[in-house]
């Protein structure tokens, strides 16, 4: 039974490095077939596009720092509480990564009409990353009260 | 469950549609749509041929009869897999199925068999067939206007409710969808659509100025003849 407990524990501490990383990579994708398709109909601002297909990349980044936060001895007692942080962080940057990229791919549909709208487009990705960061900043917070 | 995001690529590399009787073109040629399009897998671009092939007016000819027009509906409704492009295939169908009734009516002609057109509605056609829309104004909001037109011989109206019509439908059918199949088959039909109405207008436009230049040369039947 400790076996597995302390198993969770440590699959806690990856868990939001390598769930952030799946998100990362399936919004980035997303957001970047639609900046590819988008730099074929148009004749410029090419930059923006892939600057906006980029920014899912930030959900790897927080997961990186809760595993730091995370990183100690895994012990019978601590690892609940590492899995149930860690895993459920993780699960948070994996959705939110996934529909950054969706969001991100619409905006950069509507930009490449109309770019004026470039800026108020990317309001539902920035809306995102602000429930990424509440995520973040409490699993942050909360890890400090592990032993 | 169909990959909501398989054609983010595609989708991005269309044109936004214009309001429909604004452009006076499709947003890009039927040559650059093949191109983009050949991104499609080898199922979707045979479901997006089935649907053209039954929905697109080109591809019927003068000599195809009314048992053969039926027969392909119903090879197509069979075909498409997807629940929603069924849907838009199925109204459409329906909405040709009334257009043809108002046009029977008007040519002088008597109620159809019960199994005529699409989506059970020959019957309630039959029994109401002296009805300006055929007591379905409720379930076709459009049906009176389109009949009312059409008693009045206004063609030019006409086609643009039908086609107003239809690009709804199919946009209604579609909503939800941004980067899927059923997206990249929404527009599809919708640039078809817009293709029928500038290809309208283009004849129209030859009509006329044939019958202008008849009208200045009447006269002049002679014009090229050798002195």
């Amino acid at each position: 039974m400790n076996e597995l407990v302390l198993a969770l524990g440590w699959l806690g501490i990856y868990s939001p490095v390598a769930l952030g990383a799946c998100g990362s990579a399936i919004g980035c994708a997303i957001a970047g077939q639609a900046a590819i398709g988008a730099m074929v109909e148009t004749e410029g601002g090419y930059g923006r596009f892939v600057g906006m297909s980029a920014l899912p990349s930030t959900m790897v980044i927080y997961g990186i720092v809760i595993m730091f936060s995370l990183n100690r001895a895994v012990t019978p007692e601590n690892a609940g509480a590492l899995f149930g942080i860690g895993f459920m962080a993780g699960i948070a940057f994996f959705v939110t990564g996934v529909w950054q990229g969706r969001a991100c791919a619409s905006a950069v549909n509507a930009a490449k009409e109309k770019p004026e709208i470039f800026g108020l487009s990317l309001a539902p990705a920035a809306i995102i990353e602000g429930f990424a960061v509440f995520a973040f900043v409490f699993a942050l917070v909360i890890s400090g009260g592990i032993q | 469950m169909a990959d909501p995001d398989a054609y983010v690529a595609l989708i991005t590399s269309l044109p936004r549609h214009e309001e429909l009787f604004v452009a006076k073109q499709p947003p890009l040629s039927r040559l650059r749509l093949e191109m983009r399009l050949k991104a499609l897998s080898v199922e979707d671009a045979a479901t997006l041929a089935t649907l053209e092939h039954c929905l697109s007016w080109p591809a019927y000819g003068l000599e195809t009869t009314e048992a053969e027009a039926f027969a392909r509906g119903r090879a197509a409704l069979d075909a498409v897999p997807q629940p929603e492009l069924r849907s838009i295939l199925r109204d459409r169908l329906q909405m040709r199925t009334l257009i043809a009734a108002l046009r029977r009516r008007k040519a002088g002609g008597g109620p159809p068999p019960a199994q005529w057109g699409f989506g059970g509605i020959a019957r309630r056609i039959a029994a109401n067939w002296q009805e300006p829309a055929f007591g379905l104004e409720r379930p076709y909001p459009w049906l009176s206007e389109a009949a009312g037109l059409l008693e009045r011989g206004d063609a030019l109206g006409f086609e643009r409710l039908v086609l107003t019509e239809s690009r709804a439908i199919t946009r209604r059918r579609a909503e939800g969808h941004y980067f899927d199949f059923i997206a990249v088959a929404a527009y599809v039909l919708i640039w078809n659509i817009h293709d029928r109405w500038a290809r309208a207008n283009a004849a129209a436009a030859a009509r006329r100025f044939h019958a202008l230049a008849d009208a200045a040369l009447g006269a002049r039947t002679d014009i090229f003849a050798e002195r």
